[in-house]
C-alpha cells in the first residue's frame, strides 16, 4: 500500500468518526439535557440553563417527588400492572401456543387466522367499547380492568410468536413423555416451558416494558388520584396550565434509567433476537 | 352404529348422541347442560338484549335520567350477547363433530371404557384454550364490533349522549357526511388522511435507511471504538418513547425552548424558530425527531441481519477482489434489504397508528383553519384524530367512523401479513 493510499484511508476514517461523533452529539443532547435538567435548581424551563449544569446541582426535585407527590404511588401501580400483566400474557399466551402448535381440533385454522388479523389492528380503535364494558364489569377506576385491557390485547400477536418457536421444537420429546404416562400439564409444564425459555423471557420483558409507556387507557380508565399511573402523573406535571419541567425531568429519569441499563446490557442479544426473527420470518 | 342416527341425534339436541348411543355421559351431560342454560335464559335476557340492540331504547324524558334507557349499555350488551350465540353456535357445531368422530371410532375399534373428564387428556386443549378464546372475543373483538357499529349511529354530543338521552341508528349518514356532505369536515378527512399516508411514509423511509446507514458505518468501520457508538445509538430505543416526545417539545419551545434560545447566543439565526408551531415546520420537525426515536430499532435490525450472513459469501467476493464499497453494494445491501423488507412494511401499519409521536410532541398542534369544529389540528393523524374526538368533542359517531376507515386501510396489510407467515407458506393454513 503506497503512502498516499494510507494517507486517503486515513482521512476516509476521520470522516467517518467525525460523522459518527455528529450524530451521537445529536442522540445524547436531548439526553444530557433532561439529566441536567433533573438537578437544575428552579421550575420552568424558561431559566433552564443552555449550558449542561450550568446553573449548579440540586437534589430537591427528587425528594419533591418523593415527599410531596404521588410518585411512589404512581410507580407502584405501574409496576403492579406490569408485572401482572406480564405473567398473564405468560400464561395465557403459552398455553394456547402449546394448543395451537400440537393438537388438532375444530375451527382451528379459522381461530389462527382470527389471531393473526386481530393482531394488526390496535386496540385503542375499540377504546370507546372498552371503556363502557369496564364500566359494565365494574371495573372502572381499577387497576385490574387496566391489566384485562392490557392481556387481551398482548395475546393475538405473543400466541403467535410463542407457537412458531414450538413448531420448532421436535415432537419426539413429548411423545416419549407421553409414552412414559405424562399428561398434558406435566408435558406443557417440564418439558415444552423449560425448552422455550428464551422467547418466554422476550415474551415477559416486551409485555412488562408495554404499560410503563402507554398513555390512552389509564387516562380512560383511572380516574381516581391515588390510582394513576407513571405516563399520566409524569405528563400531569407539564400540562399547558403549568410547566413543571424539572420535575418532570427528575421522574423519567427515575423510569428511564433501569431501562437504558437493561438495554445496554443485552444489546448484544438484541441484535440476534432481531436479526434471527428477521431471518425466520 | 349408524352415522345418520348419530348425526340426527346430535343435531336435535346438543350431547344427545353422547348420552344416547355413544355412552359418553359427562361429555353429554355437559353439552346438553349448557343447550339447558342458554334455552333458558333466552326469554329473560338474550331475547330483550338483542330487541334493545336493534331499538337502542327509546327517549324517557320525564324519568330521572339514572332510570331511562342507556343505549350505549343495550348496544354493548347486544353485542355481547350476539358474542354468546355465536360462541354456542360453534360449540354445537363442536359437539355434532364430536359425536361423529367418537361414533366412527367405534366402528373401527369396538366399544372402549369411557375415561370420563380428564382435565390432562382429551379435555385439555378447551381448557388451556378457554382463556384465550374468551379475552379475545370480549375484549378485543367485541369493542371492534361496537365501534365499527356506533359509526352508525348518532353518538354524539349535545343531543345524543346516554345516560341522559338516547342514541339512534342512522345508517351511513356519517360517512355520507364525512365524505362530501359537509365541507368543513371532508376538507379536515382528506388533509389529515394525506397527512397519515405522508407522514407514515416518511418515517418509515427516514427510519429504516437512517438506521441502515448508521449500521453499515458501524459494522465497516474499523475504529475499535464503534461499540461504544453503538452502545450510544441504542439509547433512543431504550428511552421510553413518552418520554422522549416530551422532553423534545420543550426542548423545541419556540419561545422558551433550549433549542432556540443555543441557537441564538451562538448567532445563528436571529428570531426564535418555530419549531411546532408553523403547520410546515412541524409536520417536518415531527419526522425529524420520530428518525431520532425510531432508527435504533432498524440499525439494531440491520447489524442482525449482517451478522447472520454468512461469512463465506464475503470471503468469496474478497477473494475475487471485490473492494469493500462493492461488498457493501453488492452483497450486503441486497441480502438485508431482502430479509427486513417485510418489517418495512409491518413499520408502515404501525407509524400509521403512532399515537405517541404526534400526541405527546406537538399535540396535533398547530391549530388551524378548522381546527375549532373538527378538532384536527396541523400535525393531527387519524388515530390522534380519533382520540380528539372522542376525549374533547365527544363526537363519537365520527371517531368510529374514521375507525371504520382505518380498519378498511388496513386489511390489505393485514392479508401481507398473514400470507407471509410460515405457517402460510408450509400450507398448515
Amino acid at each position: 500500500m503506497s503512502r498516499a493510499e494510507k494517507l486517503g484511508l486515513k482521512i476516509a476514517s476521520g470522516i467517518v468518526i467525525a460523522f459518527l461523533c455528529i450524530v451521537a452529539l445529536a442522540v445524547l443532547y436531548p439526553l444530557v439535557y433532561v439529566l441536567s435538567s433533573a438537578f437544575t435548581p428552579g421550575n420552568s424551563i424558561s431559566d433552564m440553563p443552555i449550558t449542561p449544569f450550568g446553573k449548579g446541582v440540586t437534589l430537591e426535585h427528587f425528594i419533591h417527588l418523593l415527599s410531596d407527590t404521588n410518585y411512589p404511588l404512581w410507580f407502584g401501580n405501574t409496576l403492579v400492572i406490569a408485572i401482572a400483566t406480564s405473567l398473564g400474557t405468560l400464561l395465557v399466551a403459552s398455553l394456547g401456543a402449546y394448543v395451537f402448535s400440537r393438537f388438532k381440533f375444530t375451527f382451528k385454522k379459522s381461530m389462527m387466522m382470527a389471531l393473526l388479523i386481530l393482531q394488526i389492528f390496535p386496540s385503542f380503535v375499540g377504546m370507546v367499547a372498552i371503556y363502557v364494558i369496564i364500566n359494565r364489569i365494574g371495573l372502572f377506576d381499577s387497576l385490574w380492568g387496566l391489566v384485562l385491557v392490557y392481556l387481551a390485547g398482548n395475546i393475538p400477536y405473543n400466541t403467535w410468536l410463542v407457537k412458531s418457536y414450538l413448531d420448532n421444537i421436535p415432537r419426539s420429546l413429548d411423545e416419549a413423555a407421553r409414552i412414559d404416562g405424562a399428561g398434558n400439564v406435566r408435558i406443557w409444564a417440564t418439558i415444552i416451558m423449560p425448552i422455550a425459555k428464551p422467547i418466554l423471557i422476550f415474551l415477559g420483558i416486551t409485555s412488562f416494558t408495554g404499560p410503563w409507556m402507554d398513555f390512552i387507557f389509564p387516562k380512560m380508565v383511572l380516574r381516581s388520584p391515588e390510582q394513576q399511573t407513571l405516563a399520566l402523573g409524569l405528563f400531569s406535571f407539564i400540562t399547558d396550565k403549568k410547566n413543571d419541567f424539572t420535575n418532570f425531568a427528575a421522574g423519567s429519569l427515575i423510569v428511564a434509567v433501569p431501562f437504558i441499563i437493561f438495554f445496554a446490557v443485552t444489546q448484544k442479544m438484541l441484535v440476534t433476537s432481531l436479526g434471527g426473527a428477521a431471518v425466520k420470518e | 352404529m349408524k352415522r345418520s342416527k348419530v348425526l340426527a341425534l346430535s343435531c336435535v339436541f346438543m350431547g344427545l348422541a353422547h348420552l344416547t348411543v355413544l355412552r359418553q355421559r359427562v361429555k353429554g351431560i355437559l353439552f346438553a347442560l349448557v343447550e339447558i342454560a342458554f334455552i333458558a335464559l333466552i326469554p329473560g335476557v338474550i331475547a330483550p338484549k338483542i330487541v334493545q340492540l336493534v331499538t337502542l331504547g327509546s327517549p324517557q324524558p320525564d324519568l330521572p335520567v339514572k332510570l331511562r334507557d342507556n343505549s350505549m349499555f343495550m348496544l354493548i350488551d347486544g353485542i355481547t350477547v350476539l358474542a354468546v350465540c355465536l360462541l354456542l353456535a360453534a360449540l354445537y357445531y363442536i359437539s355434532i363433530k364430536s359425536a361423529l368422530l367418537i361414533s366412527r371410532e367405534i366402528e373401527a375399534n369396538g366399544w372402549q371404557k369411557s375415561k370420563g373428564l380428564d382435565l390432562s387428556g382429551t379435555a385439555f386443549p378447551v381448557v388451556a384454550l378457554a382463556p384465550t378464546v374468551l379475552l379475545i372475543l370480549f375484549f378485543v373483538v367485541v369493542p371492534l364490533v361496537f365501534s365499527a357499529c356506533v359509526a352508525f349511529t348518532n353518538y354524539s354530543t349535545p343531543g345524543n349522549i346516554p345516560p341522559a338521552n338516547t342514541v339512534d341508528w342512522v345508517g351511513l349518514d356519517n360517512f355520507v357526511h364525512l365524505f362530501g356532505g359537509d365541507a368543513t369536515w371532508t376538507g379536515a378527512l382528506g388533509r389529515v388522511a394525506l397527512w397519515t399516508v405522508t407522514w407514515a411514509f416518511l418515517s418509515t423511509i427516514t427510519c429504516y435507511f437512517g438506521g441502515m446507514i448508521m449500521a453499515a458505518i458501524l459494522s465497516g468501520s474499523k475504529t475499535k471504538i464503534a461499540p461504544v457508538f453503538r452502545t450510544i445509538f441504542i439509547l433512543p430505543y431504550a428511552v421510553p418513547s413518552v418520554v422522549s416526545m416530551l422532553v423534545w417539545k420543550n426542548m423545541l419551545n419556540g419561545a422558551f425552548g433550549v433549542v432556540n434560545r443555543t441557537l441564538m447566543s451562538i448567532g445563528l439565526v436571529s428570531t426564535p424558530i418555530a419549531w411546532l408551531s408553523d403547520p410546515w415546520l412541524a409536520k417536518f420537525t415531527t419526522v425529524m425527531i420520530n428518525l431520532w426515536c425510531g432508527f435504533p430499532y432498524f440499525m439494531l435490525l440491520t447489524l442482525g441481519t449482517m451478522t447472520a450472513i454468512s461469512s463465506d459469501i464475503f470471503e468469496a467476493a474478497r477473494i475475487d477482489g471485490a473492494g469493500s464499497l462493492q461488498i457493501f453494494r453488492r452483497i450486503t445491501l441486497p441480502l438485508v434489504i431482502y430479509q427486513t423488507a417485510p418489517l418495512i412494511v409491518m413499520s408502515f401499519t404501525a407509524n400509521i397508528n403512532n399515537f405517541g409521536a404526534i400526541f405527546f410532541l406537538t399535540g396535533g398542534n398547530p391549530v388551524v383553519a378548522d381546527s375549532t369544529v373538527t378538532s384536527a389540528k396541523g400535525t393531527d393523524i387519524l388515530v390522534t384524530w380519533i382520540y380528539n374526538l372522542t376525549i374533547n368533542l365527544q363526537k363519537y359517531q365520527y371517531a368510529s367512523a374514521l375507525a371504520v376507515m382505518i380498519f378498511i386501510v388496513l386489511a390489505p396489510f393485514a392479508v401481507f401479513n398473514f400470507r407471509r407467515t410460515k405457517s402460510y407458506k408450509e400450507g398448515e393454513l
